[in-house]
């Protein structure tokens, strides 16, 4: 137990107040702002004639052309599925990179993760566009061996645009999943081992329920950013793809519906503050478990 | 280890677990490679298999003005983004682990999650915002921007050392009879300068590649680099393309093995 003068703020603490300003000024105020106008007929500061109104979001909900709930249910499942692949692949390279013995070893493997993650998102687009098009690395390839005859649809679909988003967001799971393995006693591993267990058995019985949090907290990171991704779905998508981040660059650019596009936000931004709250009450728990070791 | 455990010369879970991880490095890693291989390529549109080596794409992406005009932009916004957020950022850190403050738990949170409210959403509240403030898409409104996605990397990065590093350093040096100040300067901040440093390079890099929060904040004659490499894909998938991605990677390897020679990579992975 802290004593009441230990817990009083020591002066160090006024060190927040230049990221305080930062986050008031460019973050909590637009976001409130961008929820006020999503109530609005049109900008209030501009038109005098703007009228408080809730039609945006009724114009969301009745959707009569059906765009709109397609959008959202199509948003979810890209998210989903990505986050699924994303944890197929990331899981092994992580449990391998946290195991590796070797410094070089694992210098190289970490320099093959953190190289993608610094790549841009629009370059690794641009690289599965280069391989999956018609045209493209695999089509060609396969047409050139004479396996198929026609160009295989890898792309403008869902399909090429959840192989794009995998590639993009598997490192953050890694990341998330590489600390986690880490911190895992190999003993315990090995313990199972002794006491007869085959390797498979260790794996499943021990350090898989022990990663339980990190494969929470990595598929929550992942769903989150997936869902919040535009460069990807609108190069990789074409016109068969059409996500809420999409949605809303429309209305801004091409529509100019600043209001709709507004509430559209509202809608994106209460999906992800849910899954922000979760992540961090895992990660208040991960970090909780490692107080106690 | 478990060699001597096991006899058999082939341990075929050993040699499976290894080939399906070298498998999904590659498709990691693959596609990099891949945008060399079209960067040197050529042919006029993107061809596979490759018909030789030229540096020709390389020459066009440095003597197309859009493409320099927003490089240098996007280099020059990614300096101011680097020093504010390591500034920001790094103050914020050092008050977080070190000033007591109550709700501290909500308040790292708090500062972390532009890393994973929709960026994009991020953009359109900015640009919402600064319309209804009349400032038009100024430079500055988009280095804020950019500053405010960056600071949660340096932040990330310099919590992880100050939580790492050992207070008793610190009380020795006020026990030899050094004041706060002095302890500050000649202690903590050297211990947490490489966490600073790393969160900067991220900062750096983020802010060079960051897309959605640009995309509402630019005006026309006035994109980064990664807006118009977008807006340059949806007509047209050439070479020149290839050669900006390069220039990218490159500039990102450079940054990494900086990085790793500086702190090594394991510091930023513990966390």
């Amino acid at each position: 137990m802290p004593s009441a003068a230990s817990r009083r703020p020591s002066p160090i603490a006024w060190l927040i107040a230049p990221a305080l300003l930062l986050f008031v000024l460019f973050f909590v105020l637009p976001f409130a702002i961008m929820a006020a106008m999503s109530f609005f007929s049109s900008n209030p500061i501009g038109n005098p004639h703007a009228v408080m109104t809730t039609r945006h979001y009724e114009r969301f909900i009745v959707d009569s052309a059906g765009i709109f709930h397609d959008a959202l249910w199509e948003t979810l499942r890209i998210g989903l599925v990505t986050t699924v692949v994303s944890l197929l692949i990331g899981y092994p390279l992580a449990h391998w990179m946290a195991r590796m013995q070797s410094r070089l070893g694992h210098a190289l493997a970490l320099m093959a993760v953190i190289t993608p993650l610094l790549t841009g998102i629009v370059v690794r687009t641009f690289a599965w566009m280069t391989i999956l098009q018609d045209k493209g690395v695999i089509n060609t390839t396969l047409i050139a061996w004479g396996l198929i005859h026609k160009p295989l649809p890898l792309m403008y679909n869902e399909f090429g645009t959840v192989v794009a988003l995998v590639h993009i967001y598997v490192p953050f799971m890694m990341l998330t999943l590489i600390g986690v393995i880490g911190r895992i006693d190999e003993r315990l591993e090995q313990a199972a081992r002794s006491l007869g267990a085959g390797r498979l058995r260790a794996f499943v019985e021990v350090t898989l329920p022990l990663s339980l949090p990190g494969i929470l907290a990595g598929s929550l990171l992942v769903f989150a950013l997936s869902i919040s991704a535009y460069v990807t779905p609108s190069l990789m998508g074409g016109t068969a793809v059409l996500t809420l981040p999409m949605l809303i660059a429309q209305q801004v650019g091409t529509s100019f519906n600043p209001g709709f596009a507004g509430a559209l936000g509202v809608v994106l931004l209460s999906v992800s503050l849910v899954i922000v709250i979760a992540y961090n009450r895992i990660l208040a728990r991960l970090a909780g478990e490692q107080g106690l070791a | 280890m478990s060699a001597a455990l096991n006899r058999r010369p082939f341990d075929l879970g050993k040699a499976a677990y290894l080939g399906l991880n070298l498998l999904l490095l590659a498709f990691l890693l693959v596609p990099i490679a891949i945008i060399l291989v079209f960067a040197l390529n050529p042919t006029p549109y993107i061809s596979f298999p490759p018909v030789g080596v030229t540096l020709h794409w390389f020459d066009k992406f440095f003597e197309t003005g859009d493409f320099m005009r927003s490089l240098w932009l996007s280099l020059w916004i990614a300096a101011c983004v680097l020093v504010l957020s390591v500034v920001i950022g790094g103050a914020c850190a050092l008050a977080l682990a070190r000033g007591r403050l109550p709700g501290q738990a909500f308040l790292t949170a708090f500062f972390m999650s532009p890393l994973m409210l929709p960026a994009i959403l991020t953009g359109l509240a900015l640009f919402q915002s600064y319309l209804l403030a009349g400032i038009g898409r100024p430079v500055w409104g988009l280095i804020m921007a950019h500053t405010l996605i960056a600071v949660p990397y340096v932040l990330r990065t310099t919590l992880a050392v100050l939580h790492n590093f050992d207070r008793r350093i610190e009380e020795a040096a006020s026990v030899l009879g050094a004041s706060p100040a002095r302890v500050f300067f000649e202690v903590t901040l050297p211990l947490i300068q490489p966490g600073v440093f790393a969160g900067g390079v991220f900062a750096f890099i983020v802010s060079f590649d960051q897309f959605p929060v640009s995309l509402f904040l630019v005006v026309p004659k006035g994109e980064t680099l990664p807006v118009v490499l977008f807006n340059y894909m949806k007509f047209d998938l050439d070479g020149a393309i290839a050669a900006a991605s390069m220039v990218s990677i490159l500039l990102a390897l450079a940054v990494v093995l900086t990085l790793e020679r500086l702190i090594g990579l394991k510091a930023y992975v513990k966390l």
